[in-house]
Parts: C-alpha cells; sequence; structure tokens
C-alpha cells in the first residue's frame, strides 16, 4: 500500500521493532519467569540459567487450581454452546424473517453491549440471592448468553445473510418446514460463524471475573480468575513464579483454541464491521 | 409480510421468525431489562446487603454521590482511563496494521500472535503487568535503574501517581490486538485501484493516507473507537486484580466503584445511583452510536 521511501521505511522498522518489543516481551517474560527456580526469579536474567518445570508441577498440584480449571472448563463448553445456539436462532431470525418489533429489537440486542455490567450484576444478584439461585452456574451461563448476544448475532446475520434466499426457497418447494431447512442446510453452511462465535463465547466464559466473581463464592464451584485471585493474591502472597507458571497454564487453552480455529474466528468477527 | 403457511406445523414464516427470536429475549429479560429497571428503582432507596428490608430514600443517594468528594475522583479516574484506554490502542493498533498489511515474511504468524494478546484471560495479564512493574523485582524497575534514569525503585502500583499508569498501560497492551484486527480488516478491504489511481496522480505515501485511507477507514475508526471506548468502560478485571481500586481509591472508575459499594460497603442504594449516572452519562455516547449504527441495521 505505500511506498518504500526513506521516511516510511524509518517509520516502517521503527514500528516494527517497538511493536514487537511491546507486544511480545512481556509474553516472553511471563514464561522465563514461569521457568525460573526460586534463586533466579528475582533476578533480571533473560534466560533462566537451570529451567526448571518445578512452577508448573506446582500449579498442577494444588487441588483448587486443578479444580478451577475443570469447573471453568465445564461453564466455558455449555455456556458457549448454549450462547451459539440462542445467537444463531436470532441471527437467522434477524437476517430471513421480517414481523413486527424486528428492528427494534435488534437495536436492543446491539445497544445492549453499553449496558454496565456492573451495575446490571447488582439486581441480578438480587435476584438471584431470592430465587436462591446464588452459587449455581444457571445465572453465570444466562449472563455470558446475553452478553455475547449482540457479536453473536451481528456476526451469525452476517453469515445468513450472504445465503442466498432462493437456496431456501429451492428447499420449501421440495417440501421441507423451516425448521428442518435451519438446521440441515442453513447450519451447515454458516459454520465458520459457529465455530467464531462459539471461540468467542468460550473466551468470554473463561475469562470472566466480575460475574463469576459475585454469583458464584464457593470454592469447590469457583471459576479460574477469581480463583487466581483468591489464591495468589489472597492465601499466598509474593509467589511470583508461581503466578506466572498459573498464567501461563490458564491460557493455554484458549490460545491453543484459538490459533487451531483462528481463521473462522477472525473471519467472523471482523466481517460484520468491515462489510458494508 | 410473508404470510404463506409453512408446512411447520402450522405457523406462519413471521410467526416462525419471532419464535426462533424469543430465547434471546427471554435472556435478554433476565440479565438486561428486568435489571436495567430494578436498579432505578434501587437508587431511590437504602437497600443494603445486609439486611433484608429497604425503605424509599428519594435522592438521598445522588445527593450523598454529589456531596462525595471521593466521587469526583472516581469520575475523573473513569474519564482519564477511557481516553487514554482507548486511544492508545487505537494508535498503536493502526501502526501496527499498517506495518502488517505491507504483507512482509512472517507478518501473518506476527498477526495471529498478536491476537493471542486478547484471548488471554484479564487475570493472566493482571498478573504479568503487575509483575512487569514489581515494586521490587519487576523488570521495569531493573532496566530503569541499570539505565541509570531512577536511583530508587519506584513502587508503581502502591503509588497514587503512577498507579492508573501501570493500568493504563495493561489495559492497552490488552486492547491493541482489538483494535488492530478490526483495522487491519478495513486496509484490507480498500479497493487497491483506488490506490493506484492515486499513484498515478503523483501521490506520495502521505496524500495516499490522508486522501485515499483515511476517508475509507473512518467508518470503521468511529466504530472501533466507540465500541473500544464502551469497553474500556465496562473494564473491571484489571482494576480488581492490579489493584482493587487503590491504592486511596488512585484507580477506581464507575466500574469498581459500583462493585466495591455493593459488594464491600455492602449499600446497593448507593451503588445503583452511582449505576444511574453512568446510564445517564452513557446516554450521550449512545446518541454517536445509534448514528453510526442505523446504517447496518437494514
Amino acid at each position: 500500500m505505500f511506498e518504500k521511501t526513506r521516511s516510511f521505511r524509518i517509520f516502517f522498522w521503527l514500528s516494527l521493532i517497538l511493536m514487537i518489543l511491546f507486544l511480545f516481551f512481556p509474553l516472553y517474560w511471563m514464561i522465563n519467569t514461569a521457568l525460573k527456580p526460586a534463586e533466579e526469579v528475582f533476578t533480571i536474567r533473560l534466560f533462566p540459567a537451570n529451567p526448571t518445570l518445578g512452577n508448573f508441577i506446582e500449579v498442577l498440584k494444588s487441588w483448587e487450581i486443578r479444580r478451577y480449571l475443570e469447573n471453568s472448563l465445564v461453564l466455558s463448553v455449555s455456556s458457549s454452546f448454549f450462547a451459539t445456539v440462542v445467537a444463531a436462532y436470532a441471527g437467522f431470525s434477524f437476517s430471513k424473517y421480517r414481523y413486527r418489533g424486528r428492528k427494534s429489537i435488534m437495536l436492543l440486542v446491539l445497544m445492549s453491549k453499553m449496558f454496565p455490567y456492573a451495575v446490571l450484576l447488582l439486581s441480578l444478584y438480587v435476584l438471584m440471592q431470592g430465587l436462591g439461585l446464588l452459587d449455581r452456574y444457571a445465572s453465570l451461563v444466562l449472563a455470558y448468553i446475553t452478553f455475547t448476544l449482540p457479536v453473536g448475532c451481528w456476526t451469525l446475520k452476517t453469515y445468513f445473510d450472504e445465503i442466498p434466499d432462493d437456496l431456501i426457497e429451492a428447499a420449501k418447494i421440495d417440501g421441507a418446514g423451516q425448521w428442518r431447512i435451519l438446521h440441515t442446510i442453513i447450519l451447515p453452511l454458516a459454520l465458520p460463524g459457529l465455530v467464531s462465535v462459539m471461540i468467542y463465547g468460550f473466551v468470554w466464559s473463561w475469562n470472566d471475573l466480575l460475574y463469576s466473581l459475585t454469583l458464584v463464592t464457593s470454592p469447590e464451584k469457583r471459576t479460574l480468575a477469581p480463583g487466581l485471585i483468591m489464591h495468589y493474591l489472597g492465601e499466598v502472597q509474593q509467589d511470583w513464579a508461581g503466578m506466572m507458571a498459573a498464567s501461563v497454564t490458564v491460557s493455554i487453552p484458549v490460545t491453543l483454541m484459538f490459533l487451531l480455529l483462528q481463521r473462522f474466528f477472525i473471519q467472523g468477527l471482523t466481517a460484520g464491521a468491515v462489510k458494508g | 409480510m410473508r404470510t404463506v403457511k409453512s408446512r411447520t406445523s402450522g405457523l406462519t414464516e413471521s410467526q416462525f421468525g419471532f419464535l426462533l427470536v424469543v430465547p434471546a429475549i427471554a435472556v435478554f429479560a433476565v440479565v438486561m431489562l428486568y435489571p436495567f429497571v430494578s436498579s432505578i428503582v434501587m437508587s431511590f432507596t437504602n437497600r443494603s446487603l445486609l439486611l433484608p428490608g429497604q425503605s424509599f430514600t428519594g435522592l438521598d443517594n445522588y445527593r450523598d454521590l454529589l456531596a462525595d468528594p471521593n466521587f469526583l475522583g472516581v469520575f475523573y479516574n473513569t474519564i482519564v482511563f477511557v481516553v487514554a484506554g482507548t486511544f492508545f490502542p487505537f494508535v498503536l493498533g493502526l501502526i501496527w496494521s499498517i506495518v502488517l498489511q505491507q504483507g512482509f515474511k512472517g507478518s501473518s504468524f506476527l498477526r495471529s500472535l498478536t491476537l493471542v494478546n486478547w484471548v488471554l484471560p484479564g487475570t493472566a495479564i493482571g498478573f504479568l503487568w503487575m509483575w512487569v512493574f514489581q515494586g521490587n523485582y519487576g523488570i521495569v524497575n531493573g532496566m530503569l535503574t541499570s539505565l541509570g534514569l531512577i536511583d530508587q525503585h519506584i513502587n508503581w502500583l502502591g503509588s497514587t501517581e503512577y498507579a492508573m499508569l501501570v493500568v493504563t498501560v495493561a489495559a492497552t497492551w490488552k486492547g491493541i490486538p482489538w483494535f488492530m484486527a478490526f483495522l487491519f480488516g478495513g486496509l484490507l478491504s480498500i479497493p487497491r485501484e483506488h490506490i493506484e489511481a492515486a499513484r498515478i496522480d503523483g501521490a506520495g505515501n502521505w496524500t495516499v493516507f490522508s486522501r485515499v485511507v483515511y476517508p475509507a477507514l473512518k467508518p470503521v475508526m468511529i466504530i472501533v473507537i466507540l465500541l473500544g471506548a464502551i469497553g474500556n468502560l465496562q473494564l473491571f478485571d484489571l482494576f480488581w486484580v492490579m489493584t482493587e481500586g487503590g491504592p486511596a481509591r488512585a484507580t477506581t472508575t464507575l466500574a469498581v466503584e459500583v462493585y466495591r459499594s455493593a459488594f464491600r460497603e455492602w449499600n446497593l442504594g448507593k451503588a445503583a445511583a452511582i449505576g444511574v449516572v453512568w446510564v445517564v452519562l452513557l446516554s450521550a455516547f449512545a446518541f454517536f452510536y445509534l448514528r453510526g449504527m442505523r446504517d447496518e441495521v437494514k
């Protein structure tokens, strides 16, 4: 796009080097610290003299952390699944159907990103307390579905928009019902979109702190984000190597998933913003 | 409106379409609508998490807020953070997108790696930057000392002057990938013919940028800045992990203050009132957002 003039080359190389340093050196530092044995943690060595997996073993030996990992896995898989289903149905509805209130509902869903989550939490907490549903994952699943709706619906609607109406008409002429058309024809065609929404939902749930901290409090049910805080900033203080090892550990599932499926992910999320 | 009865259970198409969106409406009603209305009501009461009862106290919560010297500070912190936390990742994300779209060997690898920063849990990012800026053994202090720029280690997160800076750096680091993803997509979608045409007319890099790239990118920029700002307004995890809003409320934003009032001070009425103030201010943002969105909603 840009000609390699002298000033552009300076801009390019300076930016490249500085950005690489800023973006990736901290990642390296995180891993570096996690691999250092106790004596080296507080040095500024760029490479550990005696790299060790000890910190990671400590993290995984801790039954609490293992529990938090399991809990987060269960919660994230289920909430991302339900979130994708709800968003897919809604997105398809917005894309191919017309009914009274459709535009208002779409607008409301899109705008819901702006609702202050911390404020909604207040009443949700009181409601769940009243219903006796505190310390249950149900409230978190509901919340995560709702918060991923805007991006989910928008992404999937864009995918469904691309599916030609003739395809649907042809299926109808062949006698297929709406329900069947949606599940056997439409959804397979929108697979990249579905995958990207699932990843989005998974990442949201996996990383969430505010809601999981507040709505689920018993140690057995605790998820990763609040769990890490309780463990490393409450009970055990200043275990920096442990904190780095734990940070790496909890980042691995989401990172792996993202790297393996990133084609869908980037495609899915940015398609909506860039089109039209 | 199509009213052909479909083979499915005798519903018209419109009805079926509406049925599809009912689950979304249902969760929305429970998690968004009901709490939204309920918080407004709560702001006019003295509801507390310690005792079951509540009574209407009118505008007391709001009066207390306006009189509270801390609240002005919270407000100020929020504005500073939202502005800085949106501006810097936007600019850096744009620069990074421009660098990456030149398409050199390894650029797509770098792009994927950048996005990894985005999926990292906020708690892990918080831990990382706490460590980088740690008072005694953090690498920033180490580097600054060995470069001779400071004599004494700075207690970054423990000082009221620097704490917000550190969290902003962490938030910027976290935000760059997101901005980059959208801006990169935007850059890619600029038709090459427009750039070729400008070149043929003798345009230099800066002219190409200001006359072709910037106008084409502007819609994406507006959306991404607005969404980014809104996201920063909501941000909780970095603040809670790194400083819990301290020291001395130096890094307390609206989101942190709402949480603290409700779940540390047990004062739901006050928290709700802060929430209402927040929403009222957000309506200004909403105005611009709606204007941008009106083109998307067919």
